[in-house]
């Protein structure tokens, strides 16, 4: 064991290089400050915003109009000009972004339904968040004031049926069923909260096995570049200590990586996020369909996650023994980047069941696929299949280890090259 | 003298290649036994064997009555290897690489002292074992693997072009530094280009050329048996 840890302390010390802390330092501040910035176009979206109103028509409804807008939190700013090109001229020269322009004689023909038109200009110089969602929450508006208007109509003139009852005839209720479990609410709304919920468990598995991978890979390529490795084997220690310490240090080093970018990752998200006030009513679905995670499920999720990283470091120290150095352990870690992309982008956008059974069985045959369906399946209740995926999982470590083991133990580690285009293989 | 190392009729090929064709020799408690060759003779792959690395085809070597196949975490606990063109860890100080590669060989923390202490005596590097590999010139560096190889004081020493690439001081440096330890009991398996530094170094040479042994004895027996005034003149005359 002392030996063990001679080695393991060895590989930490090489790892955590100042090239590492300074990228890492880089990222988490970089991180921060687009997320303030993110933040700051947030609240810019919630808090008070300027429109500029000419107002040629002067009537109780083009008042109401205006007093809606102030209750939407925006700053009414009356223009005085005489006609339409004046106001978009002066909303030009004057940097305006919103310029709403009631006609003459607007009240009195839409309360004789005589459609009138509002003219809405946007004036755009960005293409930020809160430029854009001005004009949509002015278009919300008129058609609140459109609704408002239609149910007054209605009511006035039949007064038997409510607006409601007569706009829409046939009413619907949404249940939402997950195995012995109903609730009722929109399957749009539950499925985006479980979304941003577990948003951050893909992300951290796709970070972690990266990070780790790819140190496990530089750290083999790195003993082969500067001639180190020969003399390693050579020292009385088993050369299965050599491959684990090498894999514990760097699965060690990644882990704390991709904390650390989670932080920064978190600052960043933040500021999308932040803001956004949390919804009781979906909150009450989701607890009626039980769509939390328990401590079972963070107990399965964790092994899951684990045995991922663990096949994902076994696989890296095989193809790290397959190269010569750096470079060509940069090209043997792209298709172990492809194996962890694959399943990341199948588990955001597309649902493993919906695809054909060859593709399933493909998507199902890598190992890191299992914890990125992990999270989905255990909120569903399907442990079964997350069961299934864990002892998948070890089976394949195992041979991998074994293979990595062997490649270690005989002269293969320094006998077996991968030959990549356009470079010379080693021996 | 007792025989610390037995080798025979040993074979190794890369694919087609046969990089050794059944080579005997064997190497004395305290003696220091050169392998000369060209380039490609099969020297390297040899020392490579007899340090555990590579496994052998066909032949049986055996060191300290361990056969390196069957049983080579005891042959790696008596043996130090330094490859041609070795490196070490360049983000370690010196110290801290010595103490790496003690803590392999020591028993307890005391004998990882008493190693680095033989090991800065070796390398008289001063404070610059204090500093990171990755600032040393290249002849520290060879200074600095040749005392971790010989702070242990294995029963065998098994050095690939130990002077390989280091201007004539420092070669001449590590000639003497493995001249005194050679004296100490320490026996040595050596391989080099150098026809000067085999003939100050080795108590015994075997010139090899395409996997096969062509000639063995001391400097002396061989120039003799050929009528030359030195080693070169041997050499050329065998390998053509």
């Amino acid at each position: 064991m002392r030996k063990f840890m001679n080695l393991f302390k060895k590989e930490i010390k090489e790892l955590i290089s100042a090239q590492l802390i300074l990228s890492l330092a880089f990222t988490v501040i970089l991180f921060y400050f687009i997320g303030n910035m993110a933040k700051t176009e947030m609240n810019k979206i919630g808090g008070a915003k300027d429109i500029y109103i000419l107002n040629l028509d002067d009537s109780d409804l083009s008042g109401e109009i205006l007093r809606n807008l102030a209750l939407a939190n925006f700053k009414i700013n009356l223009l005085d000009v005489k006609d339409r090109e004046s106001a978009v001229d002066f909303a030009r020269k004057n940097n305006i972004n919103l310029l709403l322009i009631i006609p003459e004689g607007f009240g009195p023909s839409v309360l004789k339904f005589q459609p009138e038109e509002l003219e809405v200009y946007s004036f755009i110089r960005s293409f930020s968040v809160s430029t854009m969602s001005d004009t949509e929450i002015v278009k919300q508006l008129i058609g609140i004031v459109n609704n408002y208007l239609s149910d007054n109509l209605i009511r006035n003139r039949i007064s038997d049926i409510t607006p409601e009852d007569l706009k829409n005839p046939i009413k619907s209720r949404n249940f939402i069923v997950i195995k012995d479990r109903m609730a009722e609410g929109s399957v749009t709304d539950v499925a985006n909260f479980v979304y941003f919920q577990s948003i951050f468990i893909p992300i951290i598995l796709m970070m972690v096995i990266t990070f780790s991978s790819q140190m496990v890979l530089s750290a083999i390529a790195m003993e082969k570049q500067d001639k180190t490795l020969e003399t390693l084997l050579t020292v009385p220690i088993s050369r299965n200590y050599i491959v684990m310490a090498k894999m514990f240090a760097s699965g060690l080093i990644g882990l704390l990586s991709a904390g650390i970018y989670m932080i920064g990752f978190r600052f960043y998200m933040g500021g999308f996020t932040g803001s956004l006030p949390s919804n009781t009513q979906i909150e009450g679905v989701i607890d009626k369909l039980g769509l939390r995670f328990t401590s079972s499920s963070y107990i399965f999720l964790g092994i899951s996650l684990f045995l991922a990283i663990l096949c994902a470091l076994a696989i890296a120290t095989i193809l790290g023994a397959l190269t010569d150095d750096l470079k060509s352990a940069q090209s043997a870690f792209l298709p172990l980047m492809f194996l962890v992309l694959i399943p990341y982008f199948i588990s955001i956008f597309s649902d493993i069941n919906s695809l054909s059974l060859p593709l399933k069985i493909l998507i199902l045959a890598i190992p890191f696929s299992h914890p990125f369906l992990a999270s989905q399946n255990l909120l569903i209740g399907n442990y079964h299949i997350v069961f299934y995926g864990i002892l998948y999982m070890s089976g394949i470590f195992v041979i991998l280890i074994f293979i990595a083991g062997k490649i270690f133990s005989t002269d293969r580690i320094l006998t077996m090259k991968l030959r990549f285009r356009g470079r010379r293989s080693g021996s | 003298m007792d025989v610390i190392l037995d080798v025979e009729n040993l074979k190794k090929s890369y694919g087609k290649v046969s990089a050794l064709k059944g080579i005997d020799f064997s190497v004395s408690t305290g003696e220091v036994f050169a392998l000369i060759g060209p380039n490609g003779a099969g020297k390297t792959t040899a020392l490579r064997i007899v340090a555990t690395l590579l496994s052998p085809d066909d032949g049986r070597v055996n060191f300290m009555g361990y056969d390196v196949k069957k049983n080579p975490e005891r042959v790696r606990e008596n043996i130090s290897y330094l490859p041609e063109e070795a490196g070490a860890y360049k983000n370690l100080t010196g110290i801290e690489y010595l103490r790496f590669m003690a803590n392999f060989y020591a028993r307890d923390e005391r004998e990882v002292e008493g190693f680095i202490r033989r090991a800065e005596e070796i390398a008289e590097l001063g404070d610059r074992l204090k500093d990171k590999i990755g600032t040393y010139s290249k002849g520290m560096v060879r200074k600095l693997l040749l005392a971790r190889a010989l702070m242990t004081m294995p029963e065998l020493a098994i050095l690939d072009e130990p002077t390989s690439g280091l201007d004539v001081i420092n070669s001449l440096e590590i000639r003497e530094i493995i001249r005194g330890f050679v004296k100490e009991g320490i026996s040595v398996l050596l391989s080099s280009h150098n026809m000067l530094e085999i003939e100050f170094l080795s108590d015994r040479v075997a010139i090899i050329d395409s996997g096969e042994i062509l000639e063995i004895g001391s400097p002396e027996e061989l120039k003799e048996k050929y009528s030359v005034r030195n080693l070169e003149e041997v050499f050329r005359r065998l390998v053509r």
